[in-house]
């Protein structure tokens, strides 16, 4: 593999146009992280997997009008992908046993966001650089970085003059009666700390930076604020009209619960500003109620 | 003390006194003793421990008790009705089809879902056992042949849960949570839920003591009884299915917990039907409670992630394997020697050569129509050049590994009598798919050779698991078996807990698990096709064999024929074949247990051409199940193992019923 990776190397420097032209102008993105930071740099993608729920957990930035289906996450149809003549195919750690197959496409470029060392916010600071380079478009992508650094102090001026910077908990829900809670090695703990929030979930969490516990696990941090993702599935309904346990959260009780709309949790630098500034206009509009 | 003073209340004590102490350790360490009184009469609902330990612990510990009891019952149920000591709702069935019928309506029902999925767990689980004794049917309902049927359905159902999940991941993440048994509670509401359900089914069963009695002895001795038994029977059935799937649709699927009640019920000494009924609900109690609490006393801040049901379930799958051989060894249902042939074709090598036309007939068309951007569209000269290269490796692979499944169905039904076994339960299968799961936890991004390395270890770990415990008795059909089926039910329960942590790698997994030939390479492919050749090869010096085999022991020892080694050269030509298969086209296809009947129906009787016709066949069946994957869906192949199974049950169904 190491072998293979180095031959790519001395190929792409020797034999430009025959390994991944530079710029890459017909990408696909397999993954909807590497797929938004494209869009937002102006180097949008002509391919991406499940377009049709990317509407639905991405919602923003869009895709534009006619981008193509490549099929399933994990499988991307080849024939399609085939068709679709990319001139380079970007990937993440999941797609290392398709990638002969996809190699026999085009170029196959795997940017990893998340992983068990991960700081997802700065691999997807160098990944959109990375993507700048590809593109060239390495000026759009200096000031994407920019503006998520910018979006990020902003929020966090804006936090530091309401009263109220309680700990949150950034969680969706399963079922009915489980969450999932993203913290440590997740992108949306590295956007709390960058914007001056705690993040009241210290407890393990996975490579992906999400933990998956009972409802009743909200109980141990009962000041804080909890932060919903959604959409809420529909079994949530019950749970909110019926559970004693959710009803006398404090959380709950008190009215520190706010819903945010979906925010792709496994995203890169768009998916961080999206969150930041949905997090701190909820935040901000709701002391402005008082 | 004397065997005679051996009374289940020990056990259940015991048990329970264990399980009690744990809970009361793990409660003091969620709240003072000294504020217990309080947080049950006087709560004060804005102190957090109370509040946890009244609404959380308190009501998951009453739900593990009702749950386990409610189980209990519904095993004890199962299996005197069905005269059956393995039944239970997982080993028939109800479970796994409880399951997938709520994640159907979870996904093109959602409204059905928030009141009303008792209903939808109860259609489930019924359709699932209906299934289930019609397969059966024809065996007069033999336990093994139940159980066989059973877990085959249920994999079946786990199948298609999979395959919904794998194809709408965003929506379905909680299925595979759900799909462990979680015992989570936030409120009483699962108590009044199970405590009125389990309390009206108690007294039901209590009333119908003697039918039930009855029911326990065959058709001839009750109706001399006077007693009209298809009518008590269904209604026992019923009772003991409503049981089960209300526990699925207010916790999910509590593996095994049903089947180990009854049966330590009875090791401890619970004899007559009356003393089974009272001891089997107490003991599911005991034994859910106690698993519960041990669970979440040492699976610490993960707890969570490991649901209950899915630890019963890996606990519970080895306790088949010792019933099923006690079984094995005591109750052998009598079987007939030899496969009813259906009418025998006089030229079957006509039947043959017809086989193989059709073969290619189906390969090239599988080459030549696809899918273009543009819809359904015949590939002409021009483009087929670009297109084979993605078509044919898949294509071959398809089509060999279908043909290796099949021949290793023909030579497991030979060897077991059993028109039942086929490669799918021989357990190689879900020995090549522990292998891969275990290098998917351990290695995060190992590539294609890893995987198939991992598979095959773990396909060749199975094969010499099976014939160790089956070398005592000279590779006895039952035992072999049984070996797989206990295996497959610990590689489900082992799966689902996987799932259940929320690994975005698992739907990687789901994809092969599924029968995805996707990730096949013109590498593999050469290899899988090398392999079946090779295999399909050896078959004409085991004619003979094959022949033999089917007659039983005695006929085989007067013939003088290597008993030993003849069965342990078939047992190693199915686990070669099986394995090869399995990387493919995953762990379930059903085209193993399908093409074996399909070729006797068509006549071919004789050892050597029913394996070459089943061969053909089956490697037909698969090419074709990939190829209407891919035709079916513009972007988004249907796996080809999950297209076998959709065709291969109703298949099945209809096959073993006519006879």
């Amino acid at each position: 593999m190491r072998r293979r990776q180095v031959l790519a190397a001395l190929a792409g420097l020797a034999l430009l146009p025959a390994a991944a032209p530079i710029p890459a102008r017909r990408i696909v993105a397999l993954d909807w992280g590497l797929a938004e930071t494209l869009i937002a740099i102006g180097a949008p993608p002509v391919g991406v997997p499940e377009t049709r729920t990317y509407a639905d957990w991405v919602v923003s930035p869009a895709l534009p009008p006619g981008t193509a289906d490549v099929g399933l996450r994990v499988e991307p149809n080849l024939e399609i992908l085939q068709q679709l003549a990319p001139d380079l195919i970007l990937a993440i750690a999941e797609h290392e046993t398709v990638r002969p197959l996809l190699e026999r496409i085009a170029p196959v470029l795997s940017l990893p966001i998340y992983g068990p060392e991960g700081t997802p916010y700065t691999v997807a600071q160098a990944a959109t650089r990375r993507l700048g380079a590809v593109t060239g478009r390495t000026a759009e992508a200096e000031a994407l970085t920019l503006r998520a650094e910018e979006t990020m102090a902003s929020a966090r001026a804006r936090l530091t003059t309401s009263a109220d910077a309680r700990p949150v908990i950034v969680a969706s829900f399963l079922d009915g009666r489980h969450v999932r809670i993203y913290a440590r090695h997740g992108l949306f703990d590295a956007v709390l700390a960058r914007i001056g929030l705690a993040n009241a979930w210290q407890g393990p969490t996975n490579a992906w930076g999400f933990a998956t516990v009972g409802l009743e696990a909200l109980a141990e941090m009962p000041e804080a604020r909890l932060v919903l993702l959604e959409p809420l599935p529909r079994e949530t309904a019950r749970t909110f009209r019926d559970s004693p346990l959710w009803n006398n959260l404090p959380m709950a009780r008190d009215g520190r619960v706010l819903r945010l709309p979906p925010v792709l949790m496994f995203g890169t630098l768009p998916a961080a500003m999206r969150f930041c500034t949905l997090l701190t206009d909820a935040l901000t509009g709701e002391n402005g109620h008082g | 003390m004397s065997r005679a003073r051996l009374h289940p209340a020990w056990g259940v004590a015991a048990m329970v006194a264990v399980a009690a102490l744990l809970s009361v350790d793990a409660l003091a360490a969620r709240l003072p003793p000294e504020l217990w009184l309080t947080a049950l009469t006087a709560p004060d609902l804005a102190d957090m421990r109370q509040l946890v330990a009244r609404e959380s612990f308190l009501p998951r510990l009453v739900v593990s008790i009702l749950a386990g009891a409610a189980l209990g019952l519904a095993g004890a149920v199962f299996q005197q009705v069905l005269r059956n000591p393995l039944a239970s709702s997982t080993t028939l069935g109800v479970a796994a089809g409880a399951r997938l019928a709520l994640a159907v309506a979870g996904l093109w029902l959602p409204g059905v879902l928030t009141e009303g999925s008792e209903i939808v767990a109860f259609g489930g689980a019924a359709a699932a056992l209906l299934l289930v004794l019609s397969i059966a049917w024809g065996r007069a309902l033999s336990p093994l042949a139940v159980v066989i049927a059973g877990m085959a359905v249920s994999l079946a159902a786990g199948t298609a849960a999979a395959a919904l999940v794998l194809f709408n991941e965003h929506y379905l993440t909680a299925l595979f949570l759900w799909g462990g048994g979680s015992l989570s509670q936030q409120g009483w509401g699962t108590v009044w839920f199970l405590a009125p359900r389990l309390a009206a089914v108690a007294l039901l069963v209590a009333l119908m003591v003697r039918p039930l009695t009855l029911a326990g002895l065959d058709d001839g001795q009750a109706r001399s009884l006077g007693l009209a038994l298809g009518g008590a029977r269904l209604v026992l059935l019923g009772l003991a299915v409503a049981l089960a799937a209300s526990v699925v649709s207010a916790v999910g699927v509590i593996g095994f917990v049903d089947l180990a009640a009854p049966t330590l019920a009875g090791l401890m000494g619970a004899r007559t039907l009356r003393q089974r009924l009272l001891w089997a609900p107490l003991t599911g109690a005991a034994l859910l409670w106690l698993t519960d609490q041990l669970l979440q006393r040492w699976a610490g801040p993960f707890g969570e992630m490991v649901p209950t049901g899915a630890v019963t379930a890996l606990l519970g799958a080895p306790l088949l394997l010792v019933l099923l051989r006690r079984l094995a060894m005591t109750a052998t249902p009598p079987r007939s020697a030899a496969l009813p042939a259906a009418r025998r074709s006089r030229r079957p090598w006509r039947s043959v050569g017809f086989f193989a036309l059709l073969a290619l007939v189906v390969i090239a068309a599988t080459l030549v129509i696809g899918r273009g951007p543009d819809g359904i569209a015949v590939a002409g000269p021009d483009n087929l050049s670009a297109l084979l290269p993605w078509r044919l490796p898949r294509i071959a692979a398809a089509f060999a590994a279908g043909a290796m499944l099949a021949a290793a169905g023909v030579l497991m039904q030979r060897l077991t009598g059993n028109p039942m076994a086929s490669p799918e339960v021989l357990g190689i299968s879900t020995g090549a798919a522990l292998g891969l799961v275990l290098l998917l936890i351990l290695v995060p991004a190992a590539g294609r050779s890893e995987s198939l390395a991992a598979g095959a270890a773990g396909a060749f770990l199975a094969l010499f698991a099976i014939l160790s415990l089956a070398r005592g008795s000279s590779f006895s059909p039952e035992r072999v078996l049984i070996a797989g089926i206990a295996l497959g039910a610990f590689f489900d329960a082992l799966v689902v807990a996987l799932m259940a942590a929320g690994d975005p790698r698992a739907q990687m997994l789901l994809a092969w698990l599924v029968g995805s030939t996707y990730r096949v390479g013109a590498g593999d492919a050469l290899v899988t096709a090398g392999v079946a050749v090779a295999l399909i090869a050896l078959l004409p010096p085991m004619a003979r064999w094959l022949d033999i085999l089917p007659l039983g022991t005695a006929t085989i020892r007067t013939l003088g024929l290597p008993l030993g080694a003849s069965r342990l050269a078939v047992l190693l030509f199915s686990a070669v074949a099986t394995a090869t298969a399995t990387l493919v086209v995953g762990p379930l296809s059903f085209v193993g247990l399908m093409a074996p009947h399909l070729a006797r129906l068509a006549g071919l009787a004789q050892g050597l051409p029913q394996a070459l016709g089943a061969a053909l066949l089956g490697g037909t069946v698969m090419a074709m199940a990939d190829w209407l994957g891919r035709l079916v869906s513009p972007t988004s192949a249907i796996p080809a193992g999950l297209m076998a199974t959709l065709v291969g049950t109703p298949c099945l169904i209809w096959l073993l019923r006519r006879r």
